[in-house]
């Protein structure tokens, strides 16, 4: 589903979540079903492994359904459920990080290319992708998120601003510096 | 000036790479993009970006994963209320099994008064170590701006 939300959309998510909060655990199938892809999607950017996102989500999810008392349905769901993904998100990745020294780690399976139609393009273009995998994993964790959010989740920039509470002019500029450093990253690797 | 200017323009270019400026911005970018070369390498440089970004997709998952997703979940919800539940019992069980034979040892005649008071005083010093991480989770706890969605 995309993330762009209609007033219905945002109104639908929030009774959800007031039927969540009164116990009715179909309430929580249905919002499951209706993020479940956008859940998996935002943290499989953030962690870069399949399994991992996976697993995220679900938590995710379970979280949702423990803290749906203290949600303030005068605020739109997903900056909320985006806040907890996120969070999610950066335990799991300081766990790793102090279990096996390193942050992310992205699995080869994790991106796959757009078009194969031309076989020795193919090549050229897997080995772009591995250097575009290895600068990913030594981004910081806000520039990854803002990159993932803008570029592989296609999310317009008012998403954006919505999602991470934040004003539309400063995701500009993180999504400058952010990408100045990937660019930086990829070219250290590619040379 | 070119320099001064720059800066202010780095937030711009993002937008202009990703077709969200407004017309008046975007005017206002090439104008400043027609004399300002260093802008220009960045533009080239960011467009090179986004085109290799675009070559890819992240992977999605399975369809069996996905038809089965709501299904593990109400599952991990589910096996979450028998952790609670055997928790419950368990300390339950623990707290009155060491009632009984605390009071036993006690008002065992037997048992020698050094015995009684080793036990007796790191017994308590169990329960103040207890107390204090119980103190300090709370503390942590209502000073945690995130507790409602990071716990």
């Amino acid at each position: 589903m995309s993330i762009k939300e209609g007033k219905t959309e945002m109104e639908t998510d929030v009774a959800l979540i007031m039927d969540i909060k009164a116990g009715n655990k179909k309430a929580l199938g249905k919002l499951v079903e209706r993020h479940k892809k956008l859940a998996y999607r935002l943290a499989l950017g953030l962690v870069g492994n399949k399994d991992d996102a996976h697993d995220i989500s679900q938590e995710a999810f379970l979280r949702v359904y423990r803290s749906s008392k203290t949600y303030d349905a005068g605020q739109p769901f997903l900056p909320w459920f985006y806040t907890i993904i996120s969070n999610l998100c950066r335990t799991w990745l300081k766990r790793r990080s102090r279990r096996e020294n390193k942050m992310v780690d992205v699995d080869d399976a994790s991106f796959l290319l757009v078009d194969t139609a031309n076989p020795e393009s193919v090549m050229v273009k897997k080995e772009t992708i591995a250097c575009l995998q290895r600068a990913l994993t030594e981004l910081g964790f806000e520039d990854r998120e803002i990159i993932t959010l803008q570029h592989f989740r296609g999310m317009s920039y008012d998403e954006i601003a919505t999602v991470l509470s934040i004003p539309r002019g400063t995701v500009m500029s993180r999504l400058y510096y952010a990408r100045k450093k990937l660019a930086r990253l990829m070219g250290k690797h590619d040379g | 000036m070119v320099e001064n200017n720059s800066k202010d323009y780095r937030a711009l270019l993002a937008g202009y790479v990703d077709g969200e400026l407004s017309d008046e911005e975007r005017r206002d970018f090439e104008r400043e993009l027609a004399r300002n070369e260093q802008l220009r390498d960045e533009l080239g440089e960011f467009k090179k970006l986004k085109e290799v970004t675009g070559m890819v997709r992240y992977a999605d998952l399975p369809d069996e994963v996905w038809e089965n997703y709501w299904q593990n979940l109400y599952r991990k919800m589910e096996r979450g209320f028998g952790w609670i539940f055997l928790s419950l019992g368990a300390i339950i069980l623990l707290s009155f099994g060491a009632y009984e034979a605390l009071s036993q040892l006690f008002t065992d005649p037997t048992v020698p008064l050094w015995t009684k008071l080793g036990i007796g005083t790191a017994g308590l010093g169990v329960v103040i170590m207890l107390v204090s991480l119980v103190r300090e989770r709370l503390f942590a706890y209502n000073r945690d701006r995130y507790k409602e969605v990071n716990k």
